[in-house]
């Protein structure tokens, strides 16, 4: 029988309101980063003296952070130079409006919390958050879903990868004021969990607070299976992710609990893991990996772990192993990976090394191997919590934090950080939420998504399905001003703005040539008699290509539609010159011919025009040459 | 207020009611539903019409008192206590550092229950916040006082000063004293009088950023303060804090010539109208001015201060009663911030001849900041000199007024007095100004 899996989302919603959380600066992108500096972030104590595992892990991997900041979108503040400005009133009464749709009991007082963060995200080393609501509900996927709390928060600096021995970020997004809503677990499949997602994201849209854009939404998931130990796995951005991700940690958790059946079968009741150092053993080794990193000054570190021959390598589900756990947490650690010996052939160990090596281990073959190999610093930090990891094989899945892969996979990212990592921001004042504010959200509550989805079908004539297509894309309100600006069949509107960008890109246009503004001065030419419906795609792409705006593009190549003259013109053209063809196929030279035409007149005129009259120019020469089809 | 701190009015009687303490795990009932968390004090300004609880998620919440229904205690609390790992044995023959401790930012701690700021300077609480420590100095810790800056005075520049001699005396390699920022530069020019020729480093250091946070300046400034104090080839009194805004220079500024141009940055302090003393980066000392006095040699302390000088900022329209009202409250020295080259109105001019003429000694220095006083290029100026004020060359006005309270300390009056202000003693005045 399956084991029920249990996921709880929390979804981080970035608010559309003019400044970040706690300063003045605009929420806004930067291309350009003028400044930089650079920090070393330590962790800090509890107040019983002690460390919090996972700040200790991200410390313990010795790296600086750069920091590039542009005055356009941060000040001191993000720099951690200045205290933090109050929180903004238009942030607080956002996440307060989304806590009242989301039927939350709004917090009387609401308290700023540090919640410590030493990835190098947060310039002060701990992220600003705060509780604004606990409870609440929505119906999803034909259930209710339970809320647990609805903080309002600030959001990260954005990664921009790794440089060395130092984490680079750019202070833009940094305090960027974000929501988060913590779900209840749902029991479900991966599609129940993924349906849950996509339907908070239209109550968020409902409320008009939520941000637009890659990015501005992100889901963190805490899985866990028959009742085990959680998993938090951060950062998922796309919706489409949802499913593959808790499909991936089903298949991965069922594994880690299958291995600790095994050693209990076994009668492994502990583990017990041993490491030394095997450079010299490996010296001469024909593994081509080793070879190359001891010839790098590298060093070689071999731990044994009881019982787990064997099953290091064994993949009881598709795609998901021991080993490939430990390999993860070696790259954590900045390593290249682990060879263990259930692959110590496949990796060109050979059987008299793996002999020496459990000879030097003084272990039987019943226990795996694992060796790390790598820069002795990097080795030196990683073995500790490769051991950990092997201790905890008896055990399934240890709780800890991972990050999706593109592919919908996750991978390690560091232990899961104790409770102990909470203390309030003694910059802020405690806020208490006043009457008359609670009334105006009260009263800004939205009507519920679906109603809104309703009007769209009845009063544009959209189908069911187009309308909640508009919905989901966002651009409703976009749709309903370009409705009423422009004489356009509404639903060629809701087709340009939602499945042509759609269609593009799947044909491989870049998802940036098909922007907003694009569309919407794509239909603002057809509107305006300078462009036919079916050209387009054709402008997107035209525009894209050349690297222009769709106005300047319209302007510098005369886009403007040819009038019924004109194309009779064009298609008596092409039909004279081609009067061979039509005297050998008579009528069936229409599709090539219409071809030849459309080229010439493309994105200029409409195509019913151009197959009516090519339809009777051709139907006349047909006749004119003595054969008809 | 008992065990219940920072809960006043309605809040305390509920709490009262339900025979609450802090650190108990409570279950409130309030009109929607029940919330469980530990109950954590209240701040000294919040109102007494919520209770504050943190939840188990970490998270603090006020809960307002019209909305609750009662209260009910689960589990008494625990009080947690410090504990934080023995400090490593640092080996024999790394230099002695005394570190002793006034207060302010760096050398705190927060109490995470509370949020309040307490401070940490015992040596297990430092080594456990800057590991470091061990490695660069055999640190002997000591807690003098713990205020925040503003209120430092006089008396305690005096205790300081003794406390660094008798340091000096038992044979340390260097002193650090750890202080607030704010009045910093002042206590870095206060014991650069008091301990002019002292024959080891005297560091002042400070944190902006407090050592709760990851991000805190305080360990590397103190990393840089005590290995410098221990190892360094000059003596003399220098404040220690960051260069810049990253996490990799510390620069080290005269005593006399330093001052805090920012209210918040790491960076906030700068040498004016000087070079910087030195920059330490993480290999060590980067770059040494030339001109510092070497380590060794005499010393003649005079560590006693006295109050009895003020500092009176000029502004437009300042009334001259402004002069008279120092006087009365005792200020036999007064430091003038004049605008420009050090000018006052006609009144206030006239005010302090009166001032000088009783017998009291008038300073002036710019409010400029950068550049020096001259009291010869326009008629105000000379005005002031025949009044008998007395231009104080480039020194900076806060480094004057502490000097002034060094010289009334010495006992010294009248001319005497006002010879010493003028008189450089160390480095509070310089002879050449330099581009740049």
């Amino acid at each position: 029988m399956a084991e029920e899996l249990l996921v709880g989302l929390e979804i981080h919603q970035q608010l559309a309101i003019p400044t970040k959380l706690f300063c003045a600066c605009p929420p806004v992108k930067s291309e350009e980063f003028p400044g930089k500096f650079e920090r070393r972030l330590r962790p800090a104590q509890s107040e019983t003296g002690h460390l919090d595992p996972a700040a200790l892990f991200e410390y313990s991997k010795g790296k600086s952070d750069l920091y590039l900041w542009n005055p356009e979108s941060s000040c001191l503040v993000e720099a951690d130079e200045e205290p933090p400005h109050p929180l903004s009133a238009e942030g607080l009464e956002a996440a307060l409006l989304v806590a009242a749709t989301l039927k939350s009991n709004c917090i009387d007082e609401v308290h700023v919390m540090r919640k410590i963060v030493i990835d190098g995200s947060n310039t002060g080393g701990f992220q600003r958050t705060a509780v604004v609501g606990l409870g609440g509900s929505f119906d999803a996927d034909g259930e209710r879903v339970g809320v647990q709390s609805i903080t309002l928060e600030e959001d990260a600096a954005r990664n921009l990868g790794e440089d060395g021995g130092s984490r680079r970020f750019a202070l833009d997004r940094l305090g960027v004021a974000l929501v988060e809503i913590a779900l209840e677990p749902v029991r479900g499949d991966s599609a129940h969990v993924g349906a849950v997602a996509l339907q908070l994201g239209r109550v968020l849209r409902s409320t008009g607070k939520a941000a637009r854009g890659l990015g501005t939404i992100r889901q963190d998931m805490n899985v866990s299976l028959g009742g085990g130990r959680v998993v938090e796995v951060k950062g998922v951005q796309k919706l489409n992710l949802i499913p593959k991700v808790v499909e991936y940690e089903r298949r991965r958790q069922s594994m880690l609990r299958a291995v600790a059946a095994k050693l209990r079968a076994k009668g492994v009741r502990k583990v017990a893991c041993r490491s030394m150092d095997v450079t010299a053993t490996m010296a001469r080794t024909a593994s081509p990996v080793i070879k190359g990193l001891v010839a790098q000054g590298g060093a070689v570190r071999c731990i044994s772990a009881r019982g787990l021959a064997g099953l290091l390598g064994w993949e009881p589900e598709p795609g998901v192993r021991l080993g490939k756990e430990l390999a993860e947490v070696a790259r954590a650690g900045s390593l290249g990976g682990v060879i263990h010996s259930d692959e110590f052939e496949k990796q060109g160990v050979t059987g008299p090394e793996a002999d020496a090596l459990r000879n030097a281990m003084g272990c039987s073959v019943e226990d795996g191997l694992v060796l790390v190999a790598g820069r002795p610093d990097s080795v030196e930090r990683v073995i500790p919590v490769l051991v950990s990891r092997l201790e905890a094989a008896t055990e399934g899945v240890p709780e800890e934090t991972r990050a999706p892969t593109d592919a919908g996979e996750t991978r390690y990212m560091r232990p899961r950080p104790g409770s102990q990592r909470m203390y309030p921001e003694t910059d802020i004042p405690d806020i208490p939420v006043p009457g008359p504010l609670r009334a105006r959200v009260a009263k800004a509550v939205p009507e519920d998504w679906e109603s809104t989805v309703r009007t769209l079908e009845s009063r544009y004539s959209l189908s069911s399905d187009m309308a909640l297509k508009v919905y989901d894309s966002d651009l409703a309100a976009e749709f309903v001003r370009a409705c009423g600006k422009l004489r356009l069949e509404p639903s060629f509107v809701a087709s340009t703005l939602v499945d042509l960008p759609a269609r593009l890109t799947r044909e491989g246009v870049p998802e940036a040539w098909c922007s907003l503004p694009a569309l919407m001065a794509a239909l603002e030419a057809v509107d305006g008699g300078k462009a036919a419906k079916e050209a387009v795609p054709e402008i997107l792409r035209s525009a894209g290509e050349m690297g222009v705006s769709v106005g300047e593009l319209l302007a510098s190549t005369g886009r403007e539609v040819l009038d019924e003259a004109h194309v009779a013109a064009v298609v008596e053209a092409v039909v004279s010159r081609e009067s061979a063809l039509i005297a050998e196929r008579g009528d069936a030279a229409f599709s090539p011919l219409m071809g030849e035409v459309m080229k010439e007149l493309r994105g200029k005129a409409d195509g019913s025009l151009v197959a009516r009259m090519l339809h009777q120019k051709v139907s006349e020469a047909a006749k004119n040459a003595g054969r008809s089809g | 207020m008992g065990d219940l701190p920072g809960y006043k009015g309605r809040a305390l009687r509920f709490l009262q009611a339900a025979k609450a303490s802090i650190g108990d795990m409570l279950e409130v009932r309030t009109k929607w539903g029940v919330v469980t968390g530990t109950l954590v004090p209240r701040y000294l300004y919040g109102d007494g019409d919520h209770v504050v609880l943190k939840l188990k998620s970490g998270y603090n919440v006020g809960l307002g008192l019209d909305g609750l229904d009662g209260a009910a205690v689960k589990a008494k609390g625990e009080k947690p206590s410090f504990s934080p790992p023995p400090p490593p044995k640092s080996p024999e023959r790394l230099p002695r550092v005394a570190l002793l401790g006034t207060g302010g930012t760096i050398a705190s701690r927060i109490d995470y229950r509370t949020g309040a700021v307490k401070p940490a300077m015992s040596e297990s609480e430092l080594h456990s916040l800057v590991p470091e420590l061990s490695g660069a100095a055999k640190v002997e810790a000591e807690v003098m006082f713990d205020i925040l800056s503003e209120n430092v005075a006089p008396r305690h520049w005096g205790k300081m000063a003794k406390r660094v001699v008798r340091a000096v005396d038992e044979g340390v390699d260097g002193v650090v004293i750890t202080h607030g920022t704010d009045t910093l530069g002042y206590t870095a020019a206060a014991l650069s009088f008091a301990l002019a020729g002292v024959p080891v480093p005297v560091v002042l250091v400070g944190a902006q950023r407090s050592p709760d946070r990851p991000s805190s300046d305080a360990p590397l400034n103190l990393v840089a303060a005590v290995s410098v104090a221990g190892t360094a080839k000059f003596s003399g009194v220098y404040v220690a804090m960051h260069l810049g805004e990253s996490d990799d220079k510390i620069a080290f500024h005269r005593g006399t010539r330093v001052r805090k141009n920012h209210t918040s940055r790491r960076d906030a302090f700068v040498s004016v109208g000087v070079p910087l003393a030195a920059v330490w980066g993480r290999g060590g000392l980067e770059y040494v001015s030339e001109g510092l006095p070497p380590r060794g040699g005499s010393f003649s302390p005079r560590p006693a201060f006295a109050p009895g000088a003020a500092l009176l900022k000029f502004y437009p329209s300042m009334p001259p009663g402004a002069v008279r009202s120092a006087r009365r409250l005792g200020a036999r020295i007064i430091v003038v911030e004049g605008t420009g080259l050090g000018h006052v109105s006609g009144d206030v001019a006239k005010e302090l001849g009166l001032f000088v003429k009783s017998g009291g000694v008038a300073c002036m220095t710019s409010q400029c900041i950068g550049g020096r006083v001259d009291l010869n290029v326009y008629e105000t100026g000379r005005d002031l000199l025949q009044a008998g004020v007395v231009p104080l060359d480039d020194m900076l006005a806060e480094t004057a007024l502490a000097k002034a309270m060094w010289v009334l300390g010495t006992g010294a009056k009248g001319d005497r007095a006002r010879e010493m202000m003028v008189h450089d003693v160390a480095g509070e005045t310089t002879a050449r100004t330099f581009p740049g």
